[in-house]
C-alpha cells in the first residue's frame, strides 16, 4: 500500500521485457495489452517535454518506421544522412492514442505512409509494440506458419478486448507496413514533420476535451492551428474529427467555418477550408473507420455515447493580394 | 559625483526627407522617450511631459527622480490595475518602468512605443517642430515582444509572448465593441462523456456553480476595447517579427522559441503559411531582412548561430557560428542592416557583451570583417546619415561584458563609430562625433542611489531576457 507506484512500474517492465523476448524468440506473437501501457489522459502541451523531433522535414529519418518502404538506393539520403524512404508519409492521425485508427486504416490505404503522432510516451509505446506484433503475425501469415490468438491473461468474463482490431489471423493488404506511430507535441512540431502541402488527411479523433474555458487555449483545433494543419495538408485533401462532446462538434465548426456577422477583414484560416457534407461524407470509408475502429470510439459506443462528425476540404491557396 | 543614469534601450531616426522635415533621433531610456536633433545632439523633446518637468524643478543637477521604479512595478503586480491608472491621471509617476520597444513610420510621422508594464501601445505623432504628441494608447492583453508596421503603414502588428500576433489600426476610427451574446453558461461535458465517480461529481458541483454564476449580474469586459484582429499564432513564445514587401507581395516573418521562423503572407492573408525557414538548432532570437536585399533573412539564436536565408523558399544558404569569431557563449541579441555610401554591413550584437561584431553581406554568404569593443553592452544602434557613422547605445549601468554586475558611475550613453571601407576588407573606428557628446552631457534620468539588491535583479531581467527563454529540457 505505501509503495504502489514502483510495484505497478516493476510489473509494467517486466512485462515489457517478456513481450519482448517473445517476440525476439520468434515464437508465437503476443499483442501486447493495454493495462501495462495505460497513462493518464492529459498532458501540458505547453511544457518542454524532453522531445526528440527533426530539424526539419528534410532532416527526419522515416526508414525504421517503414523499413518496406525504405529507397534501395543507399545514396538517396535525408539531410541528417540516414535512408530515404520510397514516398512520403501523407496521412496523419493527430494523437493516435492506442493506434486503432491506424491499424484500421491500415489495410484500407495499403499503399500509402500513415502515422500516428501521440505525446505520451507509454502510450506510444503500446501503439509500437502493437504494430510490430502485427507485422510479424503477417509475416509468419505470408510464410503459412498460422498462428491462432490466445488472450491467456485475460479472465474469462471480461468484456470483449479492446484490442480487437488488427488481431485477425487473416493477410491485409499492406501488411501493416505502411503504419507507425511517433512521440510528438502536434501543436508545436507539425512543421517539423511534414513540409507544405505534404500530407492528403488528417485525423482528429476524439481531441482531448479540456472542458474548462481557460483550458481551451490547449485544444487541438483553433484558428491558428487550423492555419498550420492548412499549410500541411495539399489543396483538395482533408481534415476528419470526431467527438463525443458536443460543445467541442460545435467548436470545431466554428473554427473551420465563418460564422454569422463574424468579421474577418483581416483574413482567417477559416477562408481555407469548407466542410464536407452529403453523399461524399457517408460513402467515404475513412469515416466509417473513424467512427467505429479507434478505441475512444467503441468505448463511447459502450456508455451510449454520441458521436459528432465534421469533415473539411482544404480548398486552394486564395490569389495573393 | 557617482551616479547612475538609464542607458538608452531603444534608437530609431525617424527619417522625414519625404514631408521636406529634418530627421529626429528617437531614443527611450527608463521611462521616458527622448527626440533628438541627429546633426547636433539638442534634445527636442521629453515624453511624458509632466513627470519630466516635476523632475527638472525638483532637481536642478540631476537628482535622482526614479524613487520608485523598481518598486512602482512590484506594486502594479499586487494592486488592482484601476488604482495605478488612477495614480497615473494624478500626474504622479507614470505606470510602466521602460520602453522597451519603439518602430518609426517610413515617412517619419509616427512613433509607435510599447510601455513596459502597463502592456500599452502607444502611437506619437511628431510635429513639425519634432514634439511628441501621444495620439492613442491600447492595452495589449500581453506584453509585445516584438513590433512592426505593415509596409502601408497603416496598421500596427504586435506579437507577443504566449505566441499570439495582433493587428491594429496605427489610427483606430470608430469602434464598437460586438456584445458578445449570452454565452451557455452549464458545462460542456455530460454523463456521457464522464463516466468515473470523482468526474461525475465534478460534473455535478460545475453545474451548480454554471447556475450560481448565471444569476450574477454580467461582468463589464474592457479587454481589448479597441478594433484588432488575431492574424497568427504560435503554441510558443514569440521573440522577434517583420514586414516585409518584396515583388509586391507582402509578409510577415515571425520567429519563435521552438526554434521556428514562419513565412506568412502579409495582410490580409496572415493565415495563408508561406513556408517555415528551419535550422536553428535553439530559439530564435532577432530576424533581420537587410534594406538593400529584401530576399535574404538574417537570423541568429540563443547559441551564437547566424543563418542565411532565402526566406521565401526556407532555404538556408549560409550558416555561421558566433564562436569562431569570439571565444565563449553567446546568444545573439541584435542584428542591424547599416547601409551606407561606404559599404552595406551586417551589424551583431550579443546579450550582455560590449562586442560588436561587422559582417558583409554577398553571395557567397555572411563574412567577418571586423569587430569593434565598446565601453559597455552594446544595446542598440542606429545609423544616422549616409556617410557611415553610427551611434550605439550601451549600458549605463553594468560592466562591460556582465549582465549582473553593476558600474559605481554611469559611462556614456552614446559612443560613434565610422564605417570605413580599406583594402583589408570593412574597418570599425571609433569616433568622438560631437552629437553623441551632446547628448551625453545632457544625459537621461538617474537612478536612485540606494536601489537593493532586488531592485538591481529586476532592472536586469527587464533588459537582458534572452537567458529565462532558454530551454530547460525535463520530462
Amino acid at each position: 500500500m505505501s509503495t504502489p507506484q514502483p510495484v505497478k512500474r516493476q510489473k509494467r517492465e517486466e512485462y515489457r521485457r517478456k513481450l519482448q523476448d517473445q517476440q525476439a524468440a520468434d515464437g508465437e506473437v503476443k499483442m501486447p495489452q493495454k493495462k501495462f501501457f495505460r497513462q493518464r489522459a492529459h498532458a501540458n502541451v505547453f511544457s518542454d517535454h524532453h522531445l526528440e523531433y527533426p530539424i526539419s522535414p528534410a532532416h527526419m529519418d522515416w526508414s525504421s518506421h517503414y523499413p518496406a518502404f525504405v529507397d534501395p538506393d543507399p545514396t538517396h539520403q535525408t539531410l541528417s544522412g540516414t535512408r530515404r524512404l520510397l514516398k512520403d508519409v501523407e496521412v496523419v492521425d493527430i494523437g493516435c492514442g492506442f493506434g486503432g485508427l491506424l491499424v484500421g486504416l491500415a489495410p484500407l490505404l495499403p499503399e500509402t505512409l500513415i502515422v500516428g503522432l501521440e505525446i505520451r510516451t507509454s502510450v506510444l509505446d503500446y501503439v509500437r509494440s502493437r504494430i510490430h506484433a502485427l507485422r510479424l503475425r503477417q509475416q509468419q501469415l505470408k510464410q503459412g506458419i498460422v498462428a491462432p490468438i490466445e488472450e491467456t491473461e485475460r479472465p474469462a468474463e471480461a468484456p470483449a478486448p479492446e484490442d480487437e482490431v488488427g488481431t485477425t489471423n487473416a493477410l491485409v493488404p499492406g501488411n501493416y507496413e505502411n503504419i507507425s506511430g511517433i512521440r510528438a507535441n502536434t501543436m508545436k512540431f507539425l512543421p517539423n514533420f511534414f513540409a507544405r502541402h505534404q500530407l492528403s488527411k488528417i485525423f482528429i479523433c476524439f481531441p482531448d476535451p479540456h472542458f474548462k474555458v481557460r483550458k481551451h487555449k490547449a485544444r487541438i483545433v483553433s484558428e491558428s492551428l487550423n492555419a498550420e494543419y492548412a499549410y500541411a495538408v495539399r489543396p483538395g485533401g482533408k481534415l476528419y474529427s470526431i467527438t463525443d462532446v458536443e460543445e467541442y462538434h460545435h467548436w470545431i465548426l466554428r473554427h473551420f467555418t465563418v460564422q454569422v456577422g463574424e468579421d474577418v477583414s483581416m483574413g482567417s484560416s477559416k477562408f481555407l477550408w469548407e466542410r464536407v457534407e452529403g453523399e461524399e461524407l457517408e460513402n467515404d470509408p475513412c469515416v466509417k473507420v473513424m467512427s467505429s475502429e479507434t478505441e475512444e470510439s467503441k468505448k463511447v459506443t459502450r456508455n451510449n455515447g454520441n458521436k459528432y462528425v465534421a469533415v473539411f476540404r482544404r480548398k486552394e491557396d486564395p490569389e495573393w493580394v | 559625483m557617482a551616479s547612475l543614469q538609464h542607458p538608452f534601450q531603444c534608437l530609431q531616426v525617424a527619417k522625414r526627407g519625404s514631408q521636406g522635415l529634418p530627421d529626429v533621433l528617437i531614443a527611450t531610456a527608463g521611462r521616458y522617450l527622448y527626440a533628438y536633433n541627429p546633426t547636433n545632439g539638442q534634445r527636442l523633446d521629453v515624453w511624458p511631459q509632466d513627470v519630466d518637468s516635476a523632475e527638472s524643478k525638483a532637481s536642478t543637477a540631476h537628482v535622482a527622480d526614479d524613487t520608485a521604479p523598481p518598486e512602482k512595478r512590484r506594486k502594479l503586480s499586487s494592486d488592482s490595475e484601476g488604482q495605478e491608472q488612477k495614480q497615473t491621471s494624478n500626474k504622479k509617476a507614470p505606470a510602466w518602468t521602460a520602453i522597451p520597444l519603439t518602430v518609426t513610420s517610413s515617412d517619419g510621422k509616427y512613433v509607435v512605443a510599447l510601455t513596459g508594464e502597463d502592456k500599452a501601445i502607444r502611437v506619437f505623432e511628431l510635429s513639425m517642430d519634432s514634439k511628441f504628441k501621444e495620439l492613442n494608447s491600447r492595452v495589449m492583453p500581453k506584453r509585445a515582444s516584438a513590433l512592426a508596421l505593415t509596409p502601408d503603414g497603416q496598421n500596427i502588428i504586435i506579437a507577443d509572448k504566449f505566441g499570439d500576433v495582433y493587428s491594429i489600426p496605427l489610427i483606430p476610427g470608430e469602434y464598437v465593441k460586438k456584445v458578445i451574446e449570452a454565452k451557455p453558461t452549464g458545462p460542456s461535458a455530460t454523463p456521457l462523456t464522464v463516466h468515473t465517480k470523482g468526474n461525475l461529481r465534478t460534473l455535478e458541483l460545475q453545474k451548480l456553480h454554471a447556475e450560481r454564476l448565471a444569476n450574477a449580474p454580467p461582468q463589464e469586459d474592457d479587454r481589448l476595447n479597441f478594433e484588432h484582429h488575431t492574424i497568427i499564432g504560435h503554441v510558443s513564445v514569440l521573440t522577434d517579427l517583420l514586414t516585409v514587401s518584396l515583388a509586391g507581395r507582402n509578409y510577415i516573418l515571425t520567429g519563435d522559441r521552438d526554434e521556428h521562423i514562419r513565412v506568412s503572407r502579409g495582410l490580409p492573408q496572415a493565415h495563408v503559411i508561406e513556408n517555415f525557414c528551419l535550422g536553428h538548432p535553439t530559439l530564435v532570437t532577432k530576424l533581420c531582412i537587410p534594406s538593400w536585399a529584401p530576399h535574404l533573412l538574417v537570423s541568429g539564436d540563443g547559441a551564437g548561430n547566424l543563418f542565411l536565408w532565402d526566406w521565401r523558399q526556407g532555404q538556408t544558404l549560409h550558416r555561421i557560428s558566433i564562436q569562431e569569431t569570439l571565444q565563449g557563449e553567446f546568444m545573439i541579441n541584435g542584428i542591424w542592416d547599416i547601409s551606407s555610401d561606404q559599404a552595406n554591413v551586417i551589424l551583431v550584437g550579443l546579450e550582455g557583451s560590449a562586442q560588436l561584431l561587422c559582417y558583409k553581406l554577398d553571395e557567397q554568404g555572411l563574412q567577418v570583417q571586423d569587430t569593434i569593443q565598446l565601453s559597455g553592452n552594446v544595446l542598440d544602434l542606429v545609423g544616422v546619415n549616409s556617410s557611415g557613422s553610427v551611434f550605439v547605445s550601451v549600458d549605463t549601468l553594468r560592466e562591460a561584458g556582465s549582465i549582473d554586475s553593476w558600474k559605481p558611475s554611469s559611462g556614456a550613453l552614446l559612443e560613434s563609430f565610422q564605417i570605413t571601407v580599406g583594402a583589408d576588407g570593412i574597418k570599425l573606428s571609433a569616433t568622438e562625433d560631437p552629437v553623441a557628446t551632446n547628448i551625453n552631457v545632457v544625459g537621461t534620468s538617474h537612478l536612485p542611489a540606494d536601489l537593493n539588491e532586488k531592485q538591481k535583479k529586476d532592472l536586469n531581467t527587464s533588459l537582458y531576457n534572452l537567458e529565462n527563454l532558454k530551454k530547460r529540457a525535463f520530462d
